[in-house]
């Protein structure tokens, strides 16, 4: 799949930036205000002199009304360390699902590269694959390349790949997982962890169709995609319906955990518009703006 | 097929439906990305309704239902032979098939019907070869052991009328007759010695029947015949019969009758020159058990003037003739003239013959054709036996000349002593043809007392569609010269020669029309009786009905319940196991 965007959608895309609920600064100067005073450009407040201080900071304005040294104290710019954490699990595999995936992945690495954003790119399944740190809009490339060769393959385990994020001193940024969230496992031990870190986590639910459809009614034979296991199921319409009820469930209480440790959560069905997930959705989700 | 193979049929196919049933198609492969909630959804603890648990029992019985079903219909054991018995040995069914046959009893079905069902039992039951036989057909199938050959017979055969003979019955060791008595007497000897078991369906019905009907010439010179109709109320009680009489599609007779028990009426209809020359009576009675004779045929023969033309420019000789003939209405046409009248019957070409073959029959007189050889004053000696001859006397005409001409498609029936044609008939494109080899400058045929006569056989030949009168249902000998016979519907009858005969079984009442060299007929069938139309006698004594064949055995067969029920059964699993109602 090429995931290239055409020139209007990129034109879109950088007016969009990241949103960091809380704020979380990386190590290189950028364009995004910190809670650090230091030497931005906008203006944050006075103290008075101590000896040490450049005078360059003193404001003689200031020591000529009010006969005392003050130091102007500017806002310290940094740039926002984000990791992209993409499942790449074989229950991924479903075209439309994975291209969704990526598409979304690479959308949100246009807005970060775009912004001078650190960004860490992390395809995982049992644990992470290769990494992949960059920063500046020429990087962008790169990415799509490597989002392009990437491969859906594996089992996932959310709790194990990022136990192995976790082993890796990292800044605290913006985390975001791009996954089906169908671990055995679970999910919630892997996201607690993150948000442990000191993390901003962000989460991208990437439906189909078929996640949330038995499918057709009969006879029919379900292989696990990642463990190969069987079930001979006779799909009537009860079953499917309690199918129905049970994606219900799994989504709401991927909502309903992420409400409680403020996570951001937005779904992503394959079958909508990719445009509008972006445009529309992130914004409603407050991961863009 | 005996029990034991029905039996063994039945449970392999039993067997079969549920082998298959078990064994299932293998069901597709459907690749998830997860079963993790499929494993939430099925390893609930949900509660299995009654249905859940049963019906996959269910639908294995319904499976092995549809196959019985099926093999059922297709086997068909017969356990209708009760009260049949027949002896061991070859058996003849002979099944009388009258007209009478046809008439419903009480319980709705037919005569015929009793008898077809009765046949079919006695064929299930008997243990040796079996033949079936009609008065009508004779031996129609057999001697076969195999059952469904006769079923397959018996759904073949139907009533044709009048019976005619006993069938040969070889060496059948016993025969069994089935019959409502209405014609039995006249079956004439048999041909065999072995015993004559009598199946009865006789049940009194009451009828009302047209007993006769035919067209008698009239003394009155503006009629054209006079029809002659008899009608018979041979119910138990008085009812009112509506008679109508057709005269193509114009009605000449309705009428409201009120007859009483037993009563014959008879009606005369004087029938007026002009219209079709099909007359159709039909009647509509309350109590009717028999159809075949509520309608009758009759043929007009003179129904309305034939329109002749006659082509040639010195036609006096003719003209005298033809204006003094009521039945003809002729046109004189100058062959130089444009004026050509149009749908005449008959044309006579007077010396003169056009360029192009007469679209019509044609009668000629001298055509100024290439003649081969011509013959002065040659000798006609022989009258000949052709319809157009009869009644010429030859010794009467003087002919001074006579030609010969090269006409392979026509015969010469009328010839002089040293081989010259006289008269030619025959058909040339579909159209009758008569040339005669002289005109009435070359002989003295204008005056001879033969000329009225040969030229009124000429114009009925070519022109006309005699009656034979009126027959019953059921075989008719023809003259050996009759080409075809066509049937009311159209359909070629067909037709069996032998000793200078043809044979032809008219099987339906209607008009048929029977076609050849010698000329063209109708014949009116008519099924009205006064043996068959009384349904409330019959020839069968007491003892004869003492085997009674009893109503309803001709109810539709119970195989085709068994079929419905397999197709319903077949629907009714589709449909819910298209809605995962049924596995």
């Amino acid at each position: 799949m090429a995931l290239r965007f055409d020139d209007d959608f990129l034109r879109k895309l950088e007016y969009l930036h990241v949103v960091s609920r809380r704020a979380l600064a990386g190590q290189n100067r950028a364009d995004r205000i910190t809670p650090m005073r230091g030497r931005g450009l906008e203006f944050a407040d006075h103290r008075p002199y101590a000896a040490g201080d450049d005078f360059r900071h003193i404001d003689w304005k200031a020591y000529k009304r009010l006969n005392r040294l003050l130091l102007r104290l500017f806002d310290e710019e940094r740039d926002l360390p984000m990791y992209l954490l993409l499942d790449v699990s074989r229950s991924m595999a479903e075209p439309a699902k994975f291209d969704m995936a990526r598409r979304v992945a690479a959308a949100i690495c246009y807005i970060g590269l775009a912004h001078l954003d650190r960004l860490t790119l992390l395809p995982f399944t049992q644990g992470l694959g290769q990494e992949m740190v960059g920063r500046g809009k020429a990087r962008i490339f790169r990415v799509f390349e490597r989002l392009e060769r990437l491969e859906a393959d594996g089992t996932t385990d959310l709790r194990a790949s990022f136990q192995a994020f976790a082993t890796r001193p990292r800044h605290p940024g913006l985390v975001v997982v791009i996954s089906d969230f169908l671990d055995p496992g679970g999910f919630e031990a892997g996201l607690k962890m993150l948000r442990t870190l000191g993390h901003d986590v962000f989460v991208v639910h990437v439906t189909s169709p078929r996640d949330r459809d038995a499918g057709g009614f009969g006879d029919a034979r379900f292989v696990d995609a990642e463990t190969g296991e069987m079930r001979d199921v006779d799909v009537t319409p009860r079953l499917a319906a309690m199918y129905a009820q049970a994606w219900d469930a799994h989504a709401t209480e991927l909502d309903r955990f992420c409400v409680r440790y403020d996570i951001g959560c937005v779904r992503a069905d394959a079958d909508r518009p990719f445009d509008e997930i972006i445009l529309k959705a992130f914004r409603l989700g407050r991961f863009l703006a | 097929m005996a029990a034991w193979q029905a039996g063994l049929l039945l449970a392999a196919a039993g067997a079969l439906a549920a082998g298959l049933f078990r064994l299932k198609v293998r069901p597709p492969r459907v690749i998830l990305p997860s079963l993790l909630l499929w494993r939430r959804v099925l390893d609930d603890v949900r509660e299995v309704t009654f249905w859940e648990r049963v019906r996959r029992a269910a639908s294995l019985g319904a499976t092995v239902m549809i196959a019985l079903a099926l093999a059922f219909a297709i086997t068909r054991p017969s356990c209708a032979t009760r009260g049949v018995a027949v002896p061991r040995g070859r058996t003849l069914i002979v099944i009388d098939a009258s007209s009478s046959m046809l008439a419903r009893t009480k319980s709705g079905e037919t005569r015929w019907a009793r008898a077809i069902a009765e046949a079919r039992r006695i064929a299930a039951a008997a243990a040796d070869a079996v033949s079936l036989a009609t008065t009508a057909d004779g031996l129609v199938e057999g001697p076969t052991t195999d059952v469904g050959v006769i079923d397959a017979a018996l759904d073949r055969i139907a009533p044709a009328g009048e019976a005619s003979w006993w069938p040969r019955s070889g060496d059948a060791d016993s025969i069994h007759f089935i019959t409502d008595g209405a014609i039995a007497s006249d079956l004439g000897p048999r041909t065999s010695d072995s015993p004559v078991t009598i199946h009865s369906v006789y049940e009194p019905a009451g009828n009302v029947a047209i007993t006769a009907f035919d067209v008698r010439p009239s003394l009155a010179s503006d009629h054209a015949g006079d029809a002659y109709l008899e009608l018979a109320n041979y119910a138990a009680a008085a009812q009112t019969v509506h008679l109508t009489v057709a005269r193509g599609r114009t009605d000449v007779l309705d009428r409201q009758l009120d007859m009483r028990a037993g009563e014959a009426l008879r009606q005369i209809l004087p029938l007026s020159r002009g219209g079709e020359p099909a007359l159709r009576a039909r009647i509509e009675a309350p109590t009717d058990a028999l159809a075949i004779d509520n309608e009758a045929v009759a043929w007009i023969e003179h129904a309305r003037p034939l329109l002749v033309t006659i082509v040639g420019q010195h036609t006096s000789w003719l003209a005298g003739l033809l204006a003094r003939d009521p039945d003809v209405r002729p046109t004189f046409v100058d062959p130089s003239s444009d004026v050509r009248p149009d749908g005449e019957d008959v044309i006579i070409f007077d010396r003169w013959t056009p360029e192009e073959p007469p679209q019509r029959p044609s009668l000629s007189f001298a055509p100024p054709l290439e003649t081969t050889s011509e013959e002065l004053r040659p000798a006609w000696n022989a009258a000949g036996s052709h319809p157009v001859l009869s009644g010429v006397d030859p010794f009467t005409l003087s002919i001074d000349k006579a030609r010969a001409y090269p006409l392979p498609k026509l015969s010469v029936i009328a010839q002089s002593g040293r081989g010259t044609p006289l008269v030619y008939a025959g058909e040339s494109g579909n159209h009758r043809m008569v040339i005669v080899t002289f005109g009435p400058t070359e002989s003295n045929l204008a005056s001879a007392p033969a000329f009225p006569v040969l030229i009124g056989n000429a114009l009925d030949w070519l022109g006309r569609v005699s009656s034979a009168g009126s027959h019953r249902p059921g075989p008719m000998t023809f003259d050996e010269a009759v080409v075809d016979v066509k049937d009311p519907r159209g359909a070629d009858v067909p037709l069996t020669r032998f000793n200078h005969a043809a044979v032809g079984l008219l099987r339906s009442p209607g008009l048929y029309i029977a076609d050849g060299a010698a000329a063209r007929t109708a014949i009116a069938v008519n099924a009205g009786d006064a043996q068959v139309s009384n349904l409330l006698q019959t020839t069968l004594t007491a003892e004869d009905q003492r085997r009674h064949v009893a109503a309803g055995v001709s109810q539709r067969p119970w195989w085709m319940y068994s079929v419905a029920v397999a197709f319903a059964l077949a629907f009714a699993e589709w449909w819910t196991w298209q809605r995962r109602i049924t596995v």
